[in-house]
C-alpha cells in the first residue's frame, strides 16, 4: 500500500532534479514526467478506492485518502501536467524575446513542482495542522511564481497576494487552533489526535461554541486563499501578472485546494452542530462572489483579469452548490470543479500565446482579428470560452444545470434565480469581450511573428479530455465522485 | 500539580501575556523601525517564556521545543534578519503611519475591549492561563490594524509577525499542552520561510520602485 508517499515524492524529486539541471528543455521534461507519474499514481489510487473500506491510509493514518482526496489528487495532477506541457515552449519564447532570464526560468521549474507537492500534501494530510502548513507552503511557493517577471505590476500583485494570503492563513490557523481546543477533554490529560478522521469520529463531543467560532475564522482565512468575495482582491492581480502556466494552476486547482480545506471544516462543523450554520455561510459567500464577479467581467479591459474574474464566478458557483447542500447540488459542484479545472487552463494558455504575440493584455490594444494571427490558439480559446460560459455540449453546461436544478428542487428559488442572473451576466460579458478580440479583421500591424502551433498540444489534450468526460464518466470515477458527494453531504461518515 | 503551584503558574502566565499586550501597544505608537524590531523580539521572548512555564508546570517535554524554537527563531534569528535588511537597504527610519499615535492608541484600546468580549464565553473553561485568550485575540486585531496603518513594507512584515505571535499564544493558552509537535514544527518553518520570501520581495520592490512605501503599489485596479 505504498501509494500516498510517492505522490508527494515525485514532484519533490522533480524540483531537486530541476535545481541540478541546466537546460530549460530538460527541466520542462522532468516536470512533465513527474506530473505524468503523479497522474498515473492518482489513477491507481482511484482503482484502489473501489474496494472497501474505500479509504487508503499510510504512516499510522498520517496520510489518508478518501474519495474526496482522490478526486482532488486527480484534478491537481491533470492541471499540473497540462501546465508543464505548455510551460516548456512558453518559456522558450520568453527567453528568445528576452523577457525573462534563464535564472528565472529555472526558478519556475523548481518552484512549480514544490507548489504542486504542497497541494498534494493539503489533500492527503489527515492532520488539520499539517493541512494548514501545507497550504501556507503552496502560498509561499506560488508568490515567487507570481513575481517571476519582476515588473512593477507583478511585484505589486505578489505583495498583495502574500500579505493578504498570510493574513488569511493566520486567521485560518486561529480557527485550526480553536478546532483543536474544542476536541480537548477537560478532565483527561491525554493529548488528543489532531486527525480529521478522529475529530469526525467524536464530532458529537466537540465543544459546539468553539467549533462555531473556529468555522468563522477558517471561512474567512481559507476563503481568502480560495478567492471568495470580499477577500478576493488579490485574485485578479495575481492571476493576471503571473506567467500563464502559473495562472492556469492558480485558477485551475489552487483555488479549489483552498476550498477543499474549507470543506473539511464544513463537514466537521455540520457533523458537530447538526445544523445549517456552515452551509448558510458558504451559500452567502458563494453568492456574493458570483454577484461581484459578473459586473467586473462586463467592464473588464485586461484579458487575463477577465479570465480571473470568471474564475471568481466559477468558484462562487461551486461554493453555492456546496452551500445548498442537497445531494444533487453537491454532485453538480464536484462535476463543476472537474470541468472548470479542464477548461480554465486552456483559456489561460491561449491568453499567454496572445500576450507573447501582442506584448500586451489590454484588449483594445490586442484588437480584433486574432483569428488571422493565431488560428489554432483562437479556435482552442473559442471552444474553451464556449465551454466556460456554460454552453452545451461541454460539461460545464451540465454541471451548472445540475446545480440550478437541485437548487430549484430543494426550494431555494431565490438563490437559484440570483445564480442564474449572475451566470447570464458572465455569459454575456465573456462572449462579448472575446468575440471582439478574436473575430473580425485585424486593424493593428504586428511586428512579432506568430508561432501558430505553440501550446496547441496542451490545449488540445485538455479540451479533448473535457469533451470526453462531458459525455462519458468512467464508472470508477463516477463511483468515487458519488462517495465524495456523500462525504460532503454527511452521509458516509467514516 | 497542587493548587498553589497551579495558582502561581496562572499568575505568571497572565503577567507575561499582559506584557505582550503592552509591547503590542508600544509598537502601535512607536515610530522608529529599528525600535519596533526590538520590541517584537521582546514580545517573542515573553511568548517563549510562557511556553517554557507551561512545559515546566505540566512536565510536557515537547512544549520545551516550542519555547526553544521561538527563542531561536523569533527572538534572535528574525530580528537579526530584519535588522540587517533595514540597514542594508538604508531605508528611512520613520514608519509613516496613516493615523497619528493618539488616535491609534484609542482605537487599539477599543480592540482590547473587543478581544476580551469575544474571549469571555471561553474563559470559564478550566485551563491554565485561560485568560490569555483575550490577549491573543487583541494581538490579532491590533496586528491587523498595524498592517493597515503602516505603509512601509518591513513594518507590514512585523505586523504579520505579531499576528503570528497572537496565534501561538492562543495555541498554548487554549490547548493546555500546545499542539502536536509536527504541527508546531511545520508552523515554525513556514514562518521562517515566509519572512525570507517577504524579505526577498521587499528587496525587489526596493530595487524596482526605489522605495519601500507600499502605497506606491497601486497600478492594478478593477
Amino acid at each position: 500500500m505504498m501509494l500516498l508517499v510517492p505522490i508527494l515524492v515525485a514532484p519533490a524529486a522533480a524540483a531537486l532534479g530541476c535545481l541540478l539541471a541546466r537546460s530549460p528543455r530538460i527541466m520542462a521534461f522532468v516536470n512533465v514526467v513527474a506530473f505524468g507519474t503523479t497522474l498515473a499514481l492518482g489513477v491507481d489510487l482511484l482503482r484502489q478506492l473501489q474496494a472497501p473500506p474505500h479509504v487508503v491510509t499510510q504512516w499510522e493514518e498520517f496520510f489518508r485518502a478518501d474519495a474526496l482526496s482522490v478526486w482532488m489528487v486527480l484534478l491537481i495532477s491533470v492541471v499540473s501536467l497540462g501546465s508543464s506541457l505548455y510551460a516548456g515552449r512558453y518559456f522558450q519564447r520568453d527567453l528568445a524575446a528576452g523577457v525573462v532570464t534563464p535564472g528565472r526560468v529555472k526558478e519556475f521549474f523548481v518552484l512549480t513542482p514544490l507548489f504542486t507537492a504542497g497541494m498534494f500534501l493539503v489533500v492527503l494530510a489527515n492532520n488539520l495542522g499539517v493541512m494548514w502548513f501545507a497550504l501556507e507552503a503552496t502560498a509561499l511557493s506560488s508568490v515567487l511564481l507570481v513575481a517571476l517577471y519582476n515588473r512593477n505590476t507583478s511585484l505589486e500583485a505578489a505583495w498583495k497576494y502574500v500579505i493578504l494570503g498570510s493574513l488569511g492563513l493566520a486567521l485560518a490557523l486561529f480557527g485550526t487552533v480553536f478546532t483543536y481546543a474544542a476536541a480537548i477533554d477537560q478532565k483527561s490529560t491525554a493529548l488528543p489526535s489532531f486527525n480529521w478522521s478522529y475529530l469526525m469520529s467524536m464530532a458529537g463531543q466537540l465543544n459546539p461554541r468553539m467549533i462555531k467560532l473556529a468555522f468563522v475564522f477558517v471561512l474567512v482565512g481559507y476563503g481568502t486563499k480560495a478567492g471568495l468575495a470580499p477577500m478576493h482582491t488579490w485574485l485578479p492581480d495575481a492571476h493576471s501578472e503571473a506567467p500563464s502556466p502559473t495562472s492556469a494552476m492558480l485558477s485551475g486547482v489552487s483555488l479549489k485546494v483552498a476550498l477543499y480545506a474549507l470543506l473539511r471544516f464544513h463537514i466537521l462543523t455540520t457533523a458537530c452542530l447538526g445544523s445549517g450554520f456552515s452551509r448558510t455561510l458558504l451559500l452567502v459567500f458563494g453568492l456574493g462572489s458570483m454577484c461581484l464577479a459578473a459586473p467586473f467581467i462586463l467592464v473588464q479591459t485586461n484579458l487575463k483579469r477577465l479570465l480571473a474574474y470568471s474564475s471568481l464566478e466559477h468558484i462562487g458557483l461551486i461554493c453555492v452548490g456546496f452551500g445548498l447542500n442537497s445531494p444533487v447540488t453537491i454532485w453538480g459542484s464536484l462535476l463543476h470543479m472537474g470541468y472548470h479545472a479542464l477548461t480554465k487552463p486552456v483559456l489561460f494558455f491561449a491568453a499567454g500565446n496572445i500576450h507573447q504575440t501582442c506584448h500586451t493584455l489590454q484588449m483594445r490594444l490586442i484588437g480584433p482579428g486574432m483569428v488571422k494571427m493565431l488560428p489554432a490558439t483562437v479556435v482552442c480559446m473559442g471552444l474553451a470560452a464556449v465551454a466556460a460560459t456554460g454552453l452545451p455540449p461541454f460539461g460545464l453546461f451540465f454541471s451548472e444545470l445540475t446545480i440550478l436544478n437541485g437548487g430549484f428542487a430543494a426550494g431555494h428559488s431565490i438563490v437559484s434565480t440570483i445564480v442564474l442572473l449572475a451566470l447570464l451576466g458572465a455569459f454575456c460579458g465573456i462572449l462579448y469581450q472575446l468575440t471582439r478580440i478574436l473575430l473580425g479583421v485585424p486593424k493593428i500591424a504586428r511586428t512579432s511573428d506568430a508561432a501558430p502551433w505553440d501550446g496547441v498540444p496542451a490545449m488540445g489534450l485538455m479540451l479533448g479530455a473535457l469533451v470526453v468526460f462531458s459525455v462519458w464518466l468512467p464508472a470508477p470515477l463516477r463511483f468515487v465522485m458519488q462517495r465524495a458527494a456523500g462525504i460532503i453531504g454527511g452521509e458516509a461518515v467514516p | 500539580m497542587n493548587p498553589v503551584q497551579s495558582e502561581l503558574a496562572t499568575q505568571c502566565i497572565t503577567l507575561l501575556a499582559a506584557g505582550m499586550l503592552v509591547i503590542q501597544l508600544l509598537m502601535v505608537v512607536q515610530g522608529m523601525l529599528l525600535t519596533n524590531i526590538r520590541l517584537f523580539a521582546l514580545q517573542s521572548l515573553m511568548l517563549a517564556a510562557i511556553a517554557a512555564l507551561i512545559a515546566f508546570f505540566h512536565n510536557a517535554t515537547h512544549v520545551y521545543w516550542v519555547a526553544g524554537l521561538t527563542l531561536a527563531g523569533k527572538v534572535f534569528f528574525l530580528p537579526w534578519l530584519l535588522n540587517r535588511q533595514v540597514r542594508r537597504i538604508q531605508i528611512e527610519q520613520e514608519i509613516a503611519p496613516l493615523l497619528n499615535s493618539s488616535a491609534s492608541m484609542l482605537l487599539c484600546g477599543g480592540f482590547t475591549l473587543l478581544g476580551y468580549i469575544v474571549a469571555r464565553p471561553f474563559t470559564t473553561l478550566e485551563r491554565l492561563g485561560n485568560n490569555t485568550l483575550g490577549v491573543a485575540i487583541t494581538l490579532l486585531l491590533t496586528g491587523f490594524f498595524l498592517m493597515i496603518n503602516r505603509r512601509k513594507a518591513i513594518s507590514q512584515v512585523l505586523a504579520l509577525l505579531t499576528v503570528e505571535n497572537g496565534v501561538m499564544l492562543a495555541a498554548v493558552a487554549l490547548t493546555t499542552y500546545g499542539m502536536p509537535l509536527v504541527v508546531e514544527l511545520g508552523i515554525f518553518f513556514d514562518v521562517m520561510v515566509a519572512v525570507m520570501v517577504l524579505g526577498l520581495l521587499v528587496y525587489r520592490i526596493r530595487e524596482t520602485f526605489a522605495s519601500m512605501d507600499v502605497s506606491k503599489l497601486s497600478q492594478l485596479k478593477g
